[in-house]
């Protein structure tokens, strides 16, 4: 067994360059991984859209054929929610939650490193379809039974089926890990009601990854044996049954919504009282909103299935939670009215991203309301006024949202600021280009334009809607290019930040930027919810002012986990499982022991990881 | 018609346009203001189309109007709230910005009594909508039970293509299997019986009543109720495969003598061979020897022509559209059909099956002549 370990020499922490990438357990590191790749993938799920937004631009477009317009809508969507937003808030996870409760890491360091390599591999495999053209085309949501082999004969469910379930393990380690962190590594004083509100949304959203990401595992295994192996879960003609899927599917689908919005929710809940200089108002109602909403999102998932034919009973009762649900979601958004209304508003680039997310959920969360209710909604389900709806939450509420977080928390990052006037620039562009981009799609849809048309006449009288949502998705397409030039030029050479720019509440902003491996030199000891700000206007009254960060220390002196091979190697194993079926091998059968190779690898892996030497042998 | 969701448009402007202005820390002047949301306010002009052919506004039933009714309503409502938060968040970014000089603000940290203030009056608010919407789901189950004389259509939805069935057209047991275009009478509940051939579909006519799916193995029923006679235009609404944006439909609401004569008519006469003119008679012949089409097709009255997996084709020549509702019914748009169909909708069933398209680029193998005598014969069912 030792020996399995010991054929990879554990590394030190003195690794360098790429090795130093690819074995680190640093959480801010990983962090750093996951941000780039999601924007990566952010990308390419907007180009995906882009080549929609160009067929769309004018009636009976023949720019692209069905079949490719319809492998774009499947991937946009399955990259932006998956591959793009959670592991946003992810990398936001990660780089954040030890910063802000006072830990030097997370419970599970290589577990950490572990979901984000699996992650990257899942992306991988879902991306290499495009190679072999088998790119999935059954929608995000993949309704059974159109994802049947007898409908949907290619290979492209295949990948689209088993690179989410290796996505769904990344989500459940991260989920996991953080869960544990969050109740286990709090620095001591940092009670329950005391954690910063990002913190909050993080555990809350982490309990519903835990809960909600079995129930999609269950859905595409079933899927998976229908399509590899013969079974009939969603096989009608052998009396399977299509709707079950569209339950297990939005039984996760709809507490995925929430997945999406409340690290975004946790963000603009830190950035609005810096800019303010005012505590968060009513933290508690806030909390306890934000536990409401995580509670809810379990009851209200018939709401994507109004029209499915449940019966006016069951329609009643989701109509009336789906209804609910507005209630702690408005909570929210006039505690932070609250939480300006009174303070001092300083419009930094990042204050300006929290404004605008919440104008734009506002509007979503108002059209959300409209087709709550389950008779209105029957005109609305399917058509472009629901695609309006989800972008207003989700680009004007996730990622405005998110975007604010990397305006605020960059400089801490790098110990550089992002140009602030260009950053203004990018976020006019962005606000401005989506609600050029969406606000027709509402009109569209109630004049009756369907979702997932590749085509339409011009007799319908949808072309301005169109041609204008296209014209908008110009304008976002520069906001994106700009934020590359932006972030290039802010590593760079950012003006320099030092380490509390904003004159910030939590725990983050007492160290360096950026923050020392270790992080806290001295586990601090926390007084209150706005730990930072009473500590420094403690000082203040004391007549000596904090003026820099904590003082730092010997790192030799501090014990920190080593770098490891082992969750790449992992990683790749548990990859390998699922990309195993992908390899195409003149020989029937021959796959699935291929499949069980990737399973040795992991194994191998276990044993590796379980017998590795808490730390590298020191070398000094 | 439902009022115009312009106040949203407004507001959403001013919203941006103000907060510009504060990021630049001028005072906030309303006569630019009143003048963009002017201009904005053109916006639902060209956003808001009753006449629109498949709009949810300019309703002609009670189903959709019922329907339209709540969303109007809510609609307000939304306008309302949207007018009130969003003007509360633009006022207090004005009023609370930072001026030079300012020391730390009032350390609030919340307020029991508005915090309880504004949860529960959103809470009655979303209830006393809930409960009408309760009312209306179950007002809408089932047609009245004053209405008279329901008409019962069977739906079958086709990758891609609609088909409806009528047991009883006319009270006197009258069968009719047609495609695409459902014929219904003015004033009357019509009972739809839903059922997929394949996957999900969903049915829906957006002036005449909301969306129901169409879904394998269940057996979902809607009604809807034309009280306008006129053609109202509808179209899949559920992802169902590559065409999916090609499976549209008409519902024409005829006149109670219209309908009847329409039910008499169909099929009658029968498209015999002595009916035919000589090149319609070459067609019919073509269509039942080498160009096979009866495999597939049903024609009534013609022996052999009872093919089912195609849509049925009597009464085609009485139609105004074909091929799912995608072209107007004429000489041109047939030949472009029948040359070869996978040009106008990409993945159809019958480029992909029919022998007759089994050539290299999908046209057919027929000549341009036997091409012409099929369209004769076509446009002759009645």
């Amino acid at each position: 067994m030792a020996a399995i370990t010991a054929a990879i020499p554990r590394p030190t922490s003195s690794a360098t360059g790429i090795w130093s990438w690819l074995t680190t357990v640093d959480h801010k590191r990983i962090g750093v991984l996951y941000g780039v790749s999601a924007f990566i993938l952010f990308l390419i799920g907007g180009i995906e859209a882009g080549v929609m937004r160009m067929q769309l631009m004018v009636p009976d477009s023949n720019l692209i054929d069905p079949d490719t317009y319809n492998a774009m809508f499947t991937m946009h969507g399955t990259t932006m929610i998956f591959m793009a937003i959670m592991p946003m808030g992810a990398a936001f996870f990660n780089f954040l939650i030890p910063l802000m409760i006072g830990a030097r890491d997370v419970a599970f360091p290589r577990l950490n490193a572990f979901s984000y390599w699996v992650f990257l591999f899942g992306a991988i495999i879902m991306h290499v379809g495009f190679l072999v053209n088998a790119v999935p085309d059954a929608g995000w949501f993949s309704y059974a039974n159109l994802t049947g082999i007898e409908y949907s004969p290619g290979a492209g469910l295949d990948y689209w089926a088993v690179s989410l379930q290796v996505l769904g393990v990344a989500s459940l380690a991260a989920a996991f890990n953080f869960v544990v962190t969050i109740i286990n590594m709090r620095a001591p004083g940092m009670s329950l009601m005391r954690m910063p509100l990002f913190v909050w949304m993080t555990l809350i959203t982490s309990i519903l990854l835990v809960l909600a990401f079995p129930v999609i595992t269950v859905a595409l295994i079933e899927l998976t044996f229908d399509r590899l192996f013969g079974t009939v879960f969603f096989v009608t003609s052998a009396g399977g049954d299509p709707i079950l899927w569209q339950h297990l599917f939005w039984v996760f689908g709809h507490p995925e919504v929430y997945i999406l919005i409340l690290p975004a929710m946790g963000i603009v809940s830190e950035i609005l009282p810096t800019f303010s200089r005012k505590p968060l108002f009513g933290y508690p109602v806030v909390v306890f909103s934000g536990i409401v909403i995580g509670i809810m999102g379990w009851a209200v998932w018939s709401h994507h299935m109004f029209t499915t034919g449940l019966g006016p009973m069951a329609l009643s009762v989701f109509t009336i939670t789906t209804m609910l649900i507005a209630v702690p979601t408005g909570v929210k958004i006039f505690n932070w009215m609250g939480t300006l209304w009174g303070g001092s508003i300083e419009f930094k680039t990042p204050l300006l991203w929290s404004v605008g997310f919440i104008a734009l959920f506002i509007v979503g969360g108002l059209s959300g309301v409209s087709h709550a209710v389950s008779p209105s909604d029957y005109q609305q389900q399917d058509t472009y006024y629901i695609v309006a709806h989800l972008h207003y939450v989700l680009f004007g509420g996730s990622l405005m949202g998110l975007f604010a977080g990397v305006y605020y928390w960059f400089p801490k990052l790098t110990g550089k600021f992002l140009n602030e006037t260009w950053g203004k620039v990018h976020f006019w562009l962005w606000f401005v280009g989506m609600n050029i981009t969406f606000f027709p799609m509402h009109f569209a849809g109630l004049n009756g334009m369907p979702r997932r048309i590749f085509t339409y006449g011009t007799e319908y009288g949808w072309d301005n809607m169109n041609l204008i949502a296209s014209l908008g998705y110009m304008v976002l397409f520069v906001g994106a290019l700009l934020f590359i030039v932006i972030v290039i030029q802010g590593v760079r050479n950012g003006k320099p930040a030092g380490h509390d720019p904003w004159d910030a509440p939590t725990l983050e902003w007492s160290i360096s930027s950026p923050p020392p491996a270790y992080n806290f030199a001295e586990i601090p000891h926390v007084e209150g919810i706005d730990h930072y700000w009473i500590k420094k206007r403690k000082a203040e009254a004391e007549g000596n002012p904090i003026t820099g960060p904590e003082a730092p220390v010997d790192p030799s002196t501090i014990h920190m986990p080593s770098p490891s091979y082992w969750p790449l190697v992992i990683a790749f194993g548990v990859a390998w499982i699922g990309g195993g079926l992908f390899i195409e091998i003149p020989w029937p059968y021959i796959k699935y022991p291929v499949c069980f190779v990737g399973g040795i690898i992991a194994f191998l892996g276990v044993i590796g990881w379980a017998n590795e030497p808490a730390a590298a042998e020191s070398h000094h | 018609m439902g009022p115009c969701p312009q106040e949203r448009v407004e507001s959403n402007s001013n919203q941006f346009n103000g907060a510009g202005k504060v990021a630049s820390g001028k005072r906030f002047r309303p006569r630019p203001l009143i003048l963009l949301t002017a201009l904005v306010a053109l916006v639902p002009l060209l956003g808001c189309a009753p006449d629109a052919i498949q709009s949810t506004f300019g309703t002609a039933g009670p189903v959709a109007e019922k329907q339209l009714l709540l969303f109007n309503v809510l609609l307000w409502v939304m306008v309302a709230v949207f007018i009130l938060v969003e003007g509360a968040l633009l006022y207090s970014l004005v009023k609370f910005r930072r001026r030079p000089g300012d020391s730390l603000p009032v350390q609030v940290h919340g307020h029991t009594g508005l915090e309880i203030t504004w949860t529960v009056i959103p809470t009655i608010l979303i209830l006393a909508l809930g409960i009408w919407s309760v009312f209306t789901l179950f007002e809408l189950k089932d047609p009245p039970a004053t209405a008279d004389g329901a008409l019962e259509v069977t739906v079958t939805g086709h990758q891609w293509w609609w088909e409806f069935e009528y047991q009883d057209a006319d009270g006197s047991g009258r069968f009719i299997n047609t495609s695409n275009e459902l014929i219904v009478p003015v004033g009357r509940p019509v009972n739809l019986l839903l059922n997929s051939d394949d996957v999900i579909h969903s049915f829906w006519v957006p002036k005449l009543a909301g969306k129901v799916d169409v879904v394998p193995t269940r057996n979902n029923r809607m009604w809807f109720q034309g009280d306008e006679i006129g053609s109202f235009y509808g179209q899949c609404a559920e992802f169902c495969g590559t065409a999916h944006a090609l499976m549209k439909f008409q519902v024409h609401v005829l006149s109670e003598a219209d309908y009847m004569n329409w039910v008499a008519s169909y099929g009658q006469p029968p498209g015999t061979v002595e009916a035919l003119t000589g090149t319609a008679r070459k067609g019919q012949e073509i269509f039942m020897s080498n160009g096979a089409c009866l495999a597939c097709h049903t024609i009534e009255g013609v022996p052999g022509a009872m093919g089912v997996l195609g849509p049925n084709l009597t009464g085609l020549g009485n139609k105004q559209t074909f091929a799912s509702g995608i072209m107007d019914l004429n000489r041109e748009n047939l030949r472009r059909w029948l040359k070869n169909p996978n040009d106008v909708k990409p993945g159809n069933r019958m480029s992909e099956q029919a022998p007759v398209y089994q050539t290299p680029d999908g046209n057919i193998n027929l000549t341009e002549k036997e091409v012409s005598a099929l369209i004769e014969y076509l446009l002759s069912l009645k």
